[in-house]
């Protein structure tokens, strides 16, 4: 093994992660400062977050109930005990999704193509650099919270033994997920040559339940009171499933807090076992089927006869409904883009599952605070108004050239994206808002004025975030599609949300009087509240869709790509 | 269609600035209709520059590009409309079959239903895509994309084809095809402006030929005008082009690299 090639590979990874696109788009300058502000946001996080948790227990607890402070430190001993088990599930899922939404764009540019580097080297690279990022910021973060709260605990020690678990925890889900990345390509080159033309359905399928499985894991694990129950059952259950090699990270530290010494030697020497067989599995895999390229899809066969699409009878020109279809053709082909189709479907079993879990089942309007159902109702047409909004140019990656120079308008360009943002979030507001209304049974009244509220949403932020989408378009497509500048993408969220909350402010004062008969603000009526709302949400549509036709006519003169 | 223009292309006083670089040094050029023009240049000389300001791609920083008669920074959709272009190296969509990409391009350039068909299953067959037009462009092979993107260009019968190293990765039949293609087009009054790297490509098929060297039009003219100007009666294009372009002392760069 050539340490200083797999340093190199390493560093060539990460340094794509950090080029960031200025104005020109044919310029990149290197962006350090972003991982500076990971690394450094996580590490002060962390210390912030242990301090308080310290304080309270030390400060708080320790002057006015001992027996807390006996089951803070028991909590705390059992978080140590889950963290390897929780943390690799996590990494796994963060990883594989980073995997998920890597460009499908194929490129004959990975080093072990043509540079003399070896199948072990490429791997070891391949594995370190997936976990750097976020994974590893994340340990930055548990760990430096874990070893100042252990400061004020006295678990020093295992606060240490657990941070070094987390570190071969990631490195494990690390390895299974490029495990997993070489399989997939294999077995999806087994699907396409078996399901033939069926083939591109069966991937947009077999995508959409790969990513609704690892969404709602990641929710649960993550989120709420499922955190909380996960914890408490990884610290319990693992050693009674101690055969299975997950949670031996796990039994190391749980031996060694019991002060079971000789279990804990057992128990490490295993998992440093399970690192080295996953590693050379990848390798082994990596070797077999790293150079494999996917037979083509076939979509259709026979001669070629143009059909007449319905967008046409819509008022489409026939430049705008061929955008149109080749954007639908896009988010369902391409696997980097399918995820935007499981939004929808996370925004709905997310709140879903926590609500009916705390609330037992279907509840009455009545039971249901307003802003919750407003809430659950207005959020997902937006955030996908704003989504979309924002990728919608950038999507179009280095085939932009295409649109530079074929004789679209800026007009038909806005027209043809603008359709496509805000059909898809009606759609999904349409989709989400029957099952709201079939779960909280809310009053026909709140319905509606939901559902005009979440249209007047949709329409306004998605000509804001098309407007910044067109500024701040990035078509970088390696190692995975940017579709917009990081400092846009902020700026885009920021401005659709200050738009949100200037639509919904008039609704706010009038779901007050609906609440409680006492309020401070003004007594206004549900309906004259909408209408205010609409006229806002009018011009702000309009001035957006102005500016993204501005943005448009900039943009096709000064075609960089 | 009736052509009132004289020029296909005429470029007068052109310039672009890049930050502190000037790309495209005060150009000077007349395409005339019909015409096979050969924009000959190193690396980073200003050709690509050039063929995007032609587009309108790129907005210059002095002078005016006329194209087929229109002004391409007042119309530059009007210009787009009856031009082919084919950049370098370029990207698909790759998401789409084949014909599902040249259907796209005949309704962007507003190609009648019944003309698409036909002009797409005649091309397809020729450059002998048959059979594989229903997969994802993203199972093709390079040269095949190549095809693909050289139909898009064909696809509407444009009055001028912009071709940025059309021949790339095509096999010898097909490279045949194009270069007869652009012969017959030629004679239907087609313009058409070629930039490449392989000389005798361009020394067989172009009528005159420009060689660009650091944004400034170098020499023009045809292979006889060529040969004149660098006082190589006998030569290629290739021995003119090192000479003109001051690069053509090489044996000493060689034999430094074999040392």
């Amino acid at each position: 093994m050539n340490w200083k090639n797999v340093a190199h590979l390493i560093k060539v990874d990460r340094k794509s992660g950090r080029l960031i696109r200025g104005r020109r788009l044919t310029r990149f300058r290197e962006s350090r400062l972003l991982q500076y502000l990971l690394y450094g946001g996580a590490l002060a996080l962390g210390l912030a977050v242990g301090a308080i948790a310290g304080f309270i227990y030390s400060g708080v607890l320790g002057v006015a109930d001992s027996q807390l402070m006996v089951l803070f430190h028991q909590g705390l001993l059992d978080l140590f005990l889950s963290l390897p088990t929780i943390v690799l599930i996590y990494s796994i899922v963060f990883t594989m999704m980073q995997q998920i939404q890597r460009s499908g764009v194929k490129f004959s540019v990975q080093a072990p193509y043509w540079l003399p580097i070896t199948w072990e080297e490429h791997t070891l690279a391949s594995t370190i650099a997936n976990l750097l990022g976020f994974p590893l910021a994340s340990i930055v973060f548990i760990g430096s919270a874990i070893i100042v709260v252990s400061i004020f605990v006295g678990e020093v020690v295992y606060a240490v033994s657990t941070l070094f678990a987390l570190l071969a925890t990631a490195f494990i889900a690390s390895a299974i997920t490029e495990i997993f990345r070489i399989l997939q390509v294999r077995f999806v080159g087994a699907v396409y040559k078996s399901t033939g033309r069926a083939a591109v359905w069966v991937r947009f399928v077999g995508s959409l339940l790969f990513f609704l499985v690892f969404y709602i894991v990641y929710f649960f694990i993550t989120s709420g009171p499922g955190a909380v129950t996960f914890v408490q059952t990884v610290a319990s259950a693992q050693s009674a499933v101690w055969f299975i090699p997950f949670v031996w990270l796990g039994m190391t530290l749980y031996s060694l807090i019991n002060g079971l010494y000789a279990q804990a030697l057992v128990f490490m020497t295993l998992s440093l076992l399970l690192i080295s067989s996953l590693f050379y599995a990848a390798v082994m895999l990596n070797r077999r089927f790293g150079l494999y390229e996917p037979p083509a899809i076939t979509v259709s066969r026979g001669v070629y006869a143009p059909r007449t699409g319905f967008l046409g009878k819509l008022g489409f020109s026939t430049v705008e409904a061929a955008l149109i279809r080749k954007d639908l053709k896009a988010f369902t082909r391409r696997r980097e883009l399918m995820y935007i189709f499981i939004m929808p479907i996370v925004f709905m079993i997310i709140p879903l599952m926590q609500t009916l879990g705390a609330t037992g089942g279907p509840q009455p309007t009545e039971a249901i605070p307003p802003f919750f159902f407003g809430f659950f109702f207005l959020l997902p047409g937006s955030i996908m108004a704003t989504i979309l909004g924002s990728m919608m140019i950038g999507e179009e990656g280095g085939a932009v050239w295409r649109i530079y120079s074929a004789p679209i308008s800026p007009k038909s360009l806005v027209k043809g994206k603008y359709f496509f943002i805000v059909f898809f979030s009606a759609l999904v507001t349409a989709v989400t808002g029957i099952v709201w209304v079939a779960v909280f049974h809310p009053s026909l009244r709140a319905t509606l004025v939901a559902l005009a509220t979440s249209l007047l949403l949709v329409f306004a932020l998605g000509a804001i975030s098309l407007a910044n989408g067109i500024t701040g378009a990035d078509f970088t497509e390696l190692p995975r599609p940017r579709m917009i500048r990081t400092a846009w993408n902020l700026i885009n969220l920021v401005v659709c949300g200050v738009c949100a909350i200037v639509i919904v402010a008039p609704l706010v004062p009038a779901v007050f009087t609906l609440i409680t008969p006492v309020s401070l603000l003004p007594a206004i009526d549900l309906y004259q509240a909408l209408v205010i709302s609409a006229v806002i949400a009018s011009v702000i549509t309009f001035v957006g869709y102005r500016i993204a036709l501005k943005n448009a006519r900039e943009l096709l003169t000064k075609a960089e790509t | 269609m009736t052509m009132n223009y004289t020029s296909a292309v005429e470029l007068k006083g052109v310039a672009k600035w890049y930050s502190k670089i000037l790309a495209v040094d005060n150009i000077d050029l007349n395409i005339k209709p019909g015409e096979i023009f050969g924009l000959l240049g190193p690396n980073g000389s200003g050709k690509s520059t050039t063929l995007k300001m032609l587009l309108g791609l790129v907005q210059p920083d002095g002078g005016s590009v006329n194209v087929l008669g229109i002004d391409v920074q007042k119309d530059a959709v009007a210009v787009k409309r009856q031009v082919g272009y084919v950049p370098e190296a370029p990207r698909l969509y790759e998401f789409l079959t084949g014909t599902e990409y040249l259907d796209f391009i005949g309704d962007i350039y507003g190609v009648k239903a019944e003309e698409k068909r036909e002009r797409v299953n005649e091309y397809l067959k020729a450059l002998e895509l048959e059979g594989r037009e229903g997969d994802m462009i993203s199972g093709y092979s390079e040269g095949m994309k190549q095809k693909v993107a050289l139909i898009s260009a064909f696809l509407h019968r444009p009055r001028l084809l912009i071709l940025d190293e059309p021949l790339s990765g095509l096999d010898p039949r097909s490279a045949r095809i194009v270069k007869d293609l652009l012969h017959e087009l030629k004679a239907q009054g087609v313009t058409t402006i070629m930039s490449t790297h392989v000389l005798e490509i361009a020394q067989a098929l172009c009528d005159r030929i420009a060689i660009m060297y650091k944004g400034r039009l170098l020499a023009l003219g045809t292979m006889d005008e060529l040969r004149q100007r660098a006082s190589m009666p006998e030569s290629g294009l290739e021995d003119i082009f090192l000479k003109l372009t001051g690069t053509g002392d090489i044996r000493a760069v060689v034999e430094e690299l074999l040392k």
